[in-house]
């Protein structure tokens, strides 16, 4: 086999491919072999036992999304990290340092969001002792 | 007792004499006075703020179906009387008062306002008796569920499930019980949405493996944030205090033990001493010290089923193996001892049931000295660990105030910083010969009423090392006749003997009318029994007062603003049995 | 360099680490057992090894249940999500020289791709369930793994400086002298937590949960669709400490036994430090694990970068 670039991802693929089946072929299986018996009380979400109060499909708290900014935020900072940490030792020292500046740019941003207190999460619970 | 008798009731009566009160003296010598109705919340508001030393805390409230009572000497003519316990810690003693009411008028002025902790105990004598309490801010059934017909503690309410027709569960029926338990915030006076976003309405039990049994809490969340919760109790009611009124005073100890399931012989304690209070039963001293040994072993056992669970409910899975290892140690004792092991029904009327067996000293010698250095290997794996402290320290607190208001007792309250323990103050069964002290904490937090109950059982380790040593010789029950079973020495000497001690095993003792309060510093706090006699063989009122109930009540204000896993946390650490709360 | 005959290196692989994942359950049994004074498995078959075929048998054999509220294809796909995902991570892994699925030069880079895919198994599974426990496990999940991937990936730049590579194998090449454990071993810290933390096991097993939301994300569901979450996070387990050989212990490296042989040492190894993590300690509140990964982690993450960039020019110049 070449060792060229397609090559080296064909095996990937085979192997997408026979992971799926796999996945797809337990969730199969336990299909033909699983019984189905439908109760009212099985038919109900799971709540301890008692009927629900409205459902799970409401408007949540801004907080949690706020998670996904902050994370789409320096993931994208940090996967300009990577290529720079393998062509390092081309760039020599004024890669180095131009990094450090970029670093420095993050670091303001993060610490105008930790002063903003975007970070805490249960303020109340920080009061005494925590980590 | 007999001078701060006169002065307590008599400050009342001098502060009010408008007011006519009607003194009663009771066996336990605790003050008793009857108040009409309509004064109820002023004299309370006195009594807790006005009076110098004042009462400070609801200690108990409950209520009596008087209709069928004989033996009221001197009483007002009442219908449902109405109880109210209250304690001074100041004095260091109760004070009993009591509203008479009328069937045509069931309905007295609330006293939620000047006692929080009074929410529950007046929705539970709605709930059992009927007396309206106008002014209560959620008056509804709190045990019994929403479609119950009747009220259970009269006694025109029938007692027994053969009374009631065979019990079924159609569909239908199902389904209306259901519906019955459904949540409606608005009845609540929640919103259901704030600032856009909507509250989640989360049922939290009763089949939920956080809640350690059958208990509903339903919380109001913001995100992961409680912003209110409404515990809902009542999934394991049993009805522990009407089985009391059917049982012979004999027969009814080993119901006592269910009530707190965790604490064994400590149920039985409490019952019994009200039980000799009414009867005058002297209880010899080797009786009064196998007593105390078994309750401080008991209290270790409670104690290890909470520290193991405990840190379960913070995610650290073994602990639990290891406490309830050690907790099989301790059940050998009670097994060697007792034949039972979590529901031991151990002690009788004036005493215990049967000698110590032989061998008893080196089972427990050994256990002393193997005990303390597990604990300590418990301190570095749980107390010490950073996670678990930062799961606890500064979660769920309380200060004393709040603590007293809210009627919270046992190492709960001591955690607050305040060394209160009924073994010390109102030494019963011979705790005053006993050397030990009164663990306390500063914060009241989670981790301090960790940190107590782990030095309490440091404690009942010294306790039962002085057992011990110094068990005393004689006998294990009473000689009194009231004392049952009876001891057989002259059963075959005289015929007087055997004729009571036949009427007493087939009867059951008869203990004379009267009222009387039993309390004990139990291993969640204090458990009270108070015991109506009217003369006969059995009890015509039995008022179970456990620990549990006001600590669950005082869950939404602790974990108010706080999130999910902080109510597992303040579960957890508060102790409770679900069996404790709904009895 | 790839395997030179893939369906065999895909086969291989494949049939090793389902097997060992779910024989991951049995050891974890059994160990935690031994940790807490008692027996674990130990009736079906000899030492209770054939435990997980009657588990298997069981899950299969459960009801086929789909709720009728629920998001049925979403809540469909989210487990096999999870299956797929770490699966196909096992692709770019070189247990010992020549077994390997496919030497990727970005392999690094795909793993960490797929333990990001992984995330929507559980989110999903979360949302699609259409049940308030799930919802907040599924929140929770996302939350948790966003914030520790942010340094999961920097955590391992030390490394890919030390190297110069994305190559697995070529980093593994890269320790011949010294295992990156010596000059990474914050490094190696960063990366186990996160590694922990993107599994959910204890103490991170927040999304579950199960005291406090009675198995959060997966409340719903039972029979294999249950089974495949549960075999897919000890195929996580697997992974990690796979990863956790390869990055920082000199992945096949080692005297006298054969490279596979040191491969499996060192990977069960770690395997037993998770389950002895399980074994001790309590789990962290939810918000203490997000300031944890914010507020110490991530700076923590960059300053291990720039100082082994400052140590790497000073050795090479």
């Amino acid at each position: 086999m070449p060792d060229n670039y397609f090559a080296r991802y064909l095996p990937l693929l085979i192997h997408l491919v026979i992971v799926g089946i796999v996945a797809c072929g337990m969730v199969l299986l336990s299909w033909l072999i699983g019984w189905r018996r439908p109760t009212r009380a099985k038919m109900a979400p799971y709540e301890c036992g008692m009927a629900p109060i409205g459902d799970a499909r409401e408007r949540f708290s801004v907080k949690f999304y706020l998670v996904a900014m902050l994370f789409i935020l320096f993931d994208v900072e940090a996967v300009f990290l990577y290529p720079w940490a393998i062509i390092l030792r081309d760039l020599k020292m004024f890669g180095f340092w131009e990094m450090i500046v970029y670093i420095d740019i993050v670091l303001v941003g993060f610490f105008y969001i930790w002063k903003k207190g975007v970070l805490d999460w249960g303020e109340a619970s920080m009061k005494r002792g925590g980590f | 007792m007999q001078v701060t008798e006169a002065t307590a009731v008599d400050q009342l009566q001098e502060k009010f004499p408008q007011v006519s009160l009607v003194r009663e003296s009771a066996r336990d010598g605790i003050p008793t006075a009857w108040i009409p109705a309509g004064h109820v919340s002023e004299l309370m508001q006195f009594l807790k703020t006005g009076i110098e030393q004042p009462y400070a805390m609801l200690y108990d409230l409950t209520g009596i179906d008087e209709r069928v009572r004989v033996n009221r000497d001197g009483q007002p003519a009442s219908d449902v009387t109405v109880v109210y316990h209250l304690l001074s810690f100041e004095r260091n003693e109760y004070i009993r008062l009591k509203v008479a009411l009328h069937t045509n008028h069931l309905s007295l002025p609330s006293i939620t306002a000047i006692w929080p902790a009074a929410n529950w105990y007046e929705r539970e004598v709605w709930d059992m008796f009927g007396v309206r309490f106008e002014g209560h801010p959620h008056l509804e059934r709190i045990l019994m569920p929403k479609t119950w017909v009747g009220h259970p503690l009269r006694k025109d309410h029938p007692a027994r499930a053969t009374e009631m027709g065979p019990f079924q569960l159609p569909e239908e029926k199902e389904e209306r019980e259901q519906e019955a338990l459904r949540f409606h915030p608005e009845a609540w006076g929640m919103e259901r949405s704030r600032d856009g976003a909507d509250f989640i309405f989360l049922n939290v039990g009763p089949q939920h493996p956080g809640t350690h049994g059958v208990l509903r809490i339903v919380l109001q969340l913001d995100g992961e944030e409680i912003v209110d919760a409404v515990p809902d109790i009542g999934f394991h009611h049993r009805g522990a205090e009407k089985m009391g009124e059917r049982q012979s005073w004999h027969t009814y100890i080993p119901y006592t033990d269910r009530v707190d399931y965790l604490g064994g012989v400590m149920n039985n304690f409490a019952y019994l001493i009200a039980v000799e209070k009414l009867a005058g039963i002297e209880v010899p001293p080797r009786a009064r010290t196998i007593r105390i040994m078994l309750a401080e072993l008991f209290r270790i056992i409670s104690h290890l089923v909470w520290y193991g669970t405990f840190a379960q409910d913070l995610g650290q899975m073994s602990p639990v193996f290891y406490t309830f290892n050690d907790r099989e140690k301790a059940f050998g004792i009670i097994e060697a001892i007792c034949g039972a092991r979590m529901h031991p029904n151990w002690f009788r009327i004036g005493g215990v049931a049967q000698d110590l067996p032989n061998g008893w000293e080196a089972m427990v010698r050994d256990f002393i000295s193997y005990f303390p250095p597990r604990l300590r290997e418990y301190d570095r794996e749980v107390l010490a660990n950073r996670i678990f402290k930062g799961r606890t320290v500064g979660v769920g607190e309380c200060t004393t105030q709040e603590a007293v208001e809210w009627g919270m007792t046992g190492p709960n309250l001591r955690a607050t910083g305040f060394a209160w323990d009924f073994r010390k103050k109102q030494p019963y069964s011979g705790y005053e010969n006993f050397e030990f002290d009164i663990p306390t904490a500063l914060h009241g937090d989670c981790y301090d009423r960790a940190l107590v109950r782990v030095e309490e059982m440091r404690q009942s380790v010294r306790i039962i090392e002085q057992c011990v040593n110094h068990m005393p010789d004689g006998p294990y029950k009473s000689l009194d006749p009231l004392a049952s079973p009876p001891l057989k020495e002259r059963t075959m000497h005289d015929i007087e003997t055997l004729i009571t001690h036949f009427l007493s095993v087939s009867w059951g003792p008869v203990v004379p009318p009267g009222e009387a309060l039993g309390a004990i510093e139990a291993t969640k706090g204090n458990n009270g029994y108070y015991l109506v006699s009217d003369g006969g063989t059995n009890s015509y009122r039995t008022r179970i007062r456990t620990p549990s109930f006001p600590h669950m009540q005082m869950l939404p204000l602790l974990c108010r603003g706080r999130m999910i896993p902080d109510l597992l946390a303040v579960l957890g650490s508060l102790d409770y049995v679900l069996a404790d709360i709904d009895r | 360099m790839t395997s030179p005959y893939p369906f065999a290196a895909i086969f291989g692989i494949l049939i090793v680490a389902l097997t060992i994942a779910s024989g991951l359950i049995w050891i974890e049994r059994r160990l935690l057992a031994l940790w807490q004074d008692r027996y674990g498995p130990n009736r079906v078959g000899p030492f209770g090894l054939l435990q997980v075929l009657a588990d298997t048998i069981k899950l299969l054999a459960k009801e086929d249940w789909i709720p009728p509220f629920a998001d049925k294809p979403v809540f469909i796909i989210a487990p096999a999500i999870i299956m797929i995902t770490v699966l196909m991570s096992f692709a770019v892994i070189p247990i010992a020289p020549g077994i390997i699925i496919s030497d990727l030069n970005i392999a690094l880079l795909f793993f960490l791709a797929m333990s990001s895919l992984g995330v929507y198994s559980i989110v999903l599974a979360g949302w699609s369930s259409d049940n308030k426990y799930s919802l907040l496990g599924g929140v929770r999940a996302a939350a948790q793994m966003l914030s520790y991937e942010v340094f999961m990936g920097l955590s391992l730049m030390g490394v890919v400086l030390l190297s110069g590579s994305f190559d697995l194998v070529d980093i593994v090449h890269a320790q011949r002298k010294i295992w990156f454990i010596i000059p990474q071993f914050l490094g190696f810290v960063l990366f186990l937590i996160a590694g922990l933390a993107e599994t959910r096991r204890l103490p991170f097993d927040l999304p579950e949960a199960e005291s406090e939301l009675v198995a959060g994300f997966h409340s719903e569901y039972s029979g294999m669709k249950f089974g495949m979450f549960f075999v897919g996070e000890y195929l996580g387990v697997t992974l990690i400490s796979a990863m956790i050989t390869i990055l920082f212990f000199g992945g096949w490296m080692g005297p006298v036994l054969p490279p596979i042989v040191w491969f499996l040492l060192k990977m069960f190894f770690f395997i037993g430090v998770f389950i002895l993590m399980r074994a001790s300690l309590p789990r962290p509140r939810f918000d203490q694990l997000m300031a944890w990964a914010w507020k110490l982690m991530l700076p923590l993450a960059l300053a291990n970068l720039l100082v082994t960039g400052a140590v790497v020019l000073a050795f090479f110049h």
